[in-house]
């Protein structure tokens, strides 16, 4: 048993975990406000990163200035799109918006790629020094500054949901849509805001991601690879998907381990997560954090 | 059932798409189907490969066609979906005399009706299954029209372990060396798999259990350090690009200090540029003889080439560029021979394939490396060159300025030339 | 969403049970079914190999999204896994015709069945699982499913794939387009009569009712866990038989075919044509099956031409293309939520009601 190994190897999982985690969070608020399960989450993350990354390699910006410019763009790139394409869509069946979001999937895929080339391009160097040494193991800058990044998202968000009066009204649309509307809140706005907040920090995964290996329309496979975080900590909850994403980071790096020394039966990095997947919801229903549906007739 | 009228209409409508699908063309004209990858997964290689057929054709139709007789090309862009493939397949059978394919899937989907519809099919795949013309070797099934230029998928993992086993000798290394193949479990990464483990074995490696990686660009921290932990001393990168480059710069963050040995799909100039320094010293694979702006006869074809689409002349063409030009170039002989011998069918440019030794078509010597194919063994070179990468610097410039300035090089540091054994055919 | 509204003219009711559950609603309604398969019978007369491999392709994919139907329109269960379970019908035809001899026209039906049991086994997780939760669970089975493909040598052929005999009855073989198409027709025109036959009985009703409200198809008498995993098993069988029937048209299979994206076209089809028809099914099929090749072909025509040469397009086309593949489906849904099928009942409503519509 290589302790050292294993150590090395869980804390990249929860360095890793922590971003599927931002991603799972920004997807369960589109589905917490709207009931949209979205197939285009993957695309927020490319949008982003070809954003920031056009910014940096045609204007002589330093890093900071281009990423608030592209967070801006990306919370209007939301707004936009909910107001665009998804408001004409509701009260239609949750399966056809389902499909639309799969339909923008594939739109924004081909237009990153005409406009980008089918190239991986690198981000030009951001940081002095590439990696720091934390515990033996060599982590990349950015991942250090993401996970910062993160923490404090989460605190934003946390704040945000607590306190601020949008942040309430979104809660309420969320707990029962026409309630809230019976009392003020405009349902419209929340939609359209928790569209553009969650396009606004997938971009930083993006880009985080985009760093570390190159933009390129890989990225957007981070976008199915939430589905088991997102669920794992249950659909409607904003504290599960942060978890839910630790948890399969960390998964995916102790299946690994146990894979690489003792089965050797390949692969299981990638698959392992969905057998844990399947098991838990055969316990749970609900994810480890969702709300049960308490059913009346 | 309720009226099922829309049969009807999709009938009509698969009716209506027939029709307008073939534009008119000349009659004498020698039809070829071209089938591309520009926007599906790997259309990041795909381009360039499908940009040197498309130009290379339209230079011979510029220079006189196969006898006076031009060449009438249809592109298809499957985005690299099999199913698309086999339609536009179907739509080319038996009215197309040859074929210039793309990718693994669909080369293999297809090896049984271009068999069957005897049209010669030229497939940037290298699969080592697609070279027993005759059937008998551990191929699964005989691909007796089924072409490609360059060392088979097998052969250059091969020849990268020969090379691998020398360089552990003249470093001075101790022991057995420890070689390991990374990449996804799928069929692309795995087509060299079993043939270079094999190899490493008899030249005294001690292979470790495979790692594996997804196709895709993601965190492999995990399969770096496992690396670092089992000792590898060589490691092949099974996968394309975009995934190889995350795993370079996965282990460049993790100080992982391997020889990783490339495939001729999973590094290029772009790769070099995407990965940085993470690549440094990477070797690979290369199917031509030369590299854009090398010194050799043929690169003035090859310019001449180029201009079919840059008439200013300035372009940076990659190596896929130039493998595709190759190809096509291959093609055009054939058809020639054909031409000279019975008429162009695809049964007589098989046999002009198969009619000559040491074979470089005119005008492209010292890019296109001498290649044979004969009846009974299609493996078409078993001299492979290796380049090292060489990326020294920050890569935030466009390729041709890295190549200019000399940030990102590729240096020919050795020529493997392998035994033309009867045993290796296949596989 | 079976909605009748349009199916006849007012004041002409159904008077009996038997009428309200008949097959076709009216005589032209089968007079019309009878031509259409006439018409595609006829196909090879007028139709060129392209346009064959494209109604075979409308075909096979049509009995496989047939059965995502009964899953997704008929029951109301999410699942992004059915391209895996085509695949396991397309592996499983093989094998039983390779391994064991199984002549390839018993080897289809055989496949469907073999499917149907790995279709129960994801299905387990149905019995207590809702919605989206369950989505999920299907989505695992593509990851697991596509692991076990690439792995099990013995049974795919591993990553090399599997060769795939063409169907053979007293010595003819189906080994040409023109023949197959008439194989794939005959499977279309059984299952689809079985699925509609399906919906008339009571088991059919009862799949209707858990989509509708599970808790009073509960109170109802109808056993919610033996439907699931039922609708599950039945739509994988749909999907074994139409990997089947790819299998032995393609004549080999390859682990690469079955990824997600094919699954989320599936999806595409179903929901396009309309959940919960039948026909509509057929038609999102087409509608999906042509698209690509429609644009294809509007690429090809605007290549090199005065439009392609004034916005100096060049490659931009392929990505043109693919943009106005997800452009079409998100118009079409927006303006069009329902699907196919309804569209389809307007028209026919239109005529019928010509010119005194209300």
């Amino acid at each position: 048993m290589d302790t050292q190994l294993l150590l090395q190897l869980l804390l990249n999982g929860l360095i890793v975990g922590a971003l599927y985690g931002v991603v799972a969070m920004c997807f369960v608020l589109i589905y917490k406000a709207s009931q949209v399960v979205n197939f285009a989450q993957g695309e927020f993350l490319l949008v982003g990163a070809w954003v920031c990354w056009w910014l940096l390699t045609t204007y002589p910006v330093p890093f900071y200035a281009a990423f608030l410019v592209t967070l801006a763009f990306m919370m209007a790139f939301g707004l936009l799109l909910q107001v665009v394409v998804l408001r004409p869509l509701i009260g239609e069946p949750v399966i056809s918006v389902i499909m639309v979001t799969i339909g923008l999937s594939i739109f924004f895929q081909a237009l990153m790629k005409w406009m980008f080339g089918v190239f991986a391009k690198p981000f030009p160097p951001i940081f002095a020094s590439q990696t720091v040494d934390v515990l033996g193991l060599q982590v990349q800058t950015v991942y250090v500054m993401s996970l910062a990044v993160s923490v404090l998202i989460m605190a934003g968000f946390a704040w945000f949901f607590k306190f601020s009066r949008m942040g309430l009204a979104m809660r309420a649309v969320a707990f029962d849509q026409q309630a809230a509307q019976s009392l003020g809140v405009s349902v419209r706005t929340v939609f359209a805001l928790s569209w553009g907040i969650s396009a606004m920090v997938s971009a930083v995964a993006g880009v985080v991601v985009g760093v570390v290996n190159g933009v390129s329309s890989a990225l957007s496979f981070f976008g199915i690879k939430v589905f088991p975080a997102v669920i794992l900590g249950g659909l409607d909850s904003i504290v599960g998907a942060v978890i839910g994403g630790i948890i399969v980071g960390l998964l995916e790096n102790i299946a690994h381990y146990f894979d690489s020394q003792f089965l050797h039966w390949g692969n299981l990095y990638e698959v392992a997560p969905f057998y844990v997947l399947i098991a838990i919801l055969m316990i749970w229903p609900y994810g480890l954090f969702g709300t049960k549906d308490i059913e009346r007739v | 059932m309720r009226n099922t009228g829309h049969v009807l209409r999709a009938a009509f409508a698969g009716a209506a798409l027939a029709a307008t699908a073939w534009a008119p063309a000349a009659a004498q004209d020698i039809h070829v189907g071209h089938l591309a990858d520009y926007s599906g997964a790997t259309s990041d290689v795909g381009t360039p490969y499908g940009q040197g057929v498309a130009d290379t054709i339209a230079w011979i139709n510029a220079n006189g066609g196969i006898g006076g007789r031009k060449i009438a090309s249809e592109t298809i862009d499957y985005s690299y979906q099999v199913p698309r493939a086999v339609s536009a397949y179907k739509g080319w059978a038996g009215r197309v005399v040859a074929i210039q394919g793309w990718g693994t899937a669909d080369t293999e989907a297809l090896v049984a009706f271009v068999s069957k519809d005897k049209i010669p099919y030229y497939s940037a795949s290298y699969s080592a299954a697609l070279t027993d013309p005759a059937g008998g070797s551990k191929a699964d099934k005989p691909a007796p029209y089924n072409f490609f230029y360059g060392p088979s998928y097998s052969d250059a993992a091969r020849a990268m372990v020969q090379w691998a086993a020398e360089d552990w000798k003249k470093k001075g290394g101790k022991g057995k060396p420890k070689y390991v193949h990374m990449g996804a479990n799928h069929p692309y990464p795995n087509a060299p798999k079993a043939a270079a483990e094999a190899y490493a074995k008899e030249l005294g490696f001690e292979v470790l259990p495979a790692i594996q990686f997804a196709l895709t660009p993601g965190d492999y921290t995990a399969q770096c350090l496992t690396l670092k932990q089992m000792g590898a001393n060589y490691a092949y990168l099974g996968n394309t690009a975009g995934s190889n480059i995350s795993v370079l710069k996965a282990c460049h963050a993790a100080g992982v200090k391997v020889q990783f040995l490339g495939n001729v799909w999973g590094m290029d100039e772009n790769a070099m540029k995407a990965a940085g320094e993470a690549a440094d010293g990477v070797v690979f694979p290369m199917r031509t003889g030369a590299i854009w702006n090398d010194d050799v006869p043929g690169m003035k074809l090859m310019q001449a080439i180029s201009k079919m689409s840059d008439p200013s002349g300035t372009a940076y063409r990659p190596i896929h560029y130039l493998a595709g030009a190759c190809t096509v170039l291959y093609m055009k002989e054939a058809m020639e021979w054909a031409a000279d011998n019975g008429g162009v069918s695809g049964e007589n440019i098989k046999k002009g394939m198969e009619a000559r030794e040491n074979w470089v078509p005119k005008g492209a010597d010292g890019v296109c490396k001498p290649s044979a194919w004969s009846a009974k063994d299609h493996r078409p070179t078993l001299e492979v060159d290796l380049y090292q990468a060489s990326v020294k610097g920050s890569t935030d410039a466009s390729v041709p300025e890295l190549i200019k300035n000399g940030t990102i090089k590729m240096t020919k540091i050795a020529t493997v030339k392998l035994p033309r054994k009867q045993e290796w055919l296949g596989w | 969403m079976t909605s009748v509204a349009y199916d006849r003219p007012s004041g002409d009711f159904k008077t009996s049970y038997a009428a309200d559950t008949t097959i076709f609603p009216t005589r032209t309604s089968a007079a019309f079914c009878v031509a259409g398969i006439a018409l595609v019978a006829a196909a090879p007369l007028y139709l060129d190999k392209y346009g064959l491999s494209i109604l075979i392709q409308i075909g096979y994919l049509g009995i496989a999204a047939l059965g995502l139907n009964i899953l997704v329109g008929f029951t109301g269960q999410i699942s992004i896994g059915h391209s895996v379970f085509f695949g396991f019908g397309a592996f499983a035809s093989a094998y039983l015709n390779n391994e064991f001899g199984v002549p390839v026209f018993f080897a289809i039906p055989l496949a469907g069945l073999a499917t149907t049991v790995v279709g129960l086994v994801f299905g387990i997780p149905a019995a207590r699982l809702k919605g989206l939760y369950l989505a999920i669970a299907t989505l695992a089975a593509q990851f697991i499913l596509q692991d076990f493909f690439a792995r099990a040598t013995w049974f795919t052929g591993g990553v090399a794939g599997t060769p795939a005999e063409p169907l053979t009855v007293f010595g003819y073989a189906f080994n040409t387009d023109a023949r197959y198409l008439y194989v794939v027709l005959a499977y279309v025109v059984v299952m689809y009569l079985l699925a509609t036959n399906l919906i008339r009985t009571r088991d059919g009703r009862a799949l209707v009712a858990v989509r509708d409200h599970y808790l009073s198809a509960e109170m109802m008498g109808v056993n919610l866990t033996k439907y699931r995993t039922m609708s599950f098993g039945i739509s994988s069988f749909y999907a074994g038989v139409g990997g089947a029937l790819y299998a032995h048209y393609l004549g080999f299979v390859s682990v690469e075919g079955f990824t997600i994206l094919f699954s989320i076209q599936f999806l595409a089809m179903i929901i396009i044509g309309g959940l919960g028809s039948i026909m509509g099914t057929l038609m999102g099929t087409a509608f999906m099956v042509l698209l690509p090749e429609a644009m294809t072909a509007l690429a090809g025509q605007l290549a090199g031409s005065a439009i392609d040469r004034a916005l100096g397009l060049n490659e931009g086309i392929a990505f043109l293309r693919e943009m106005a593949i997800g452009a079409v489906i998100i118009l079409f849904l927006i303006f069009e939520p329902d699907g196919l099928a309804h569209r389809w009942r307007q028209i026919r409503a239109y005529f019928k009601l010509y010119p005194f519509s209300y």
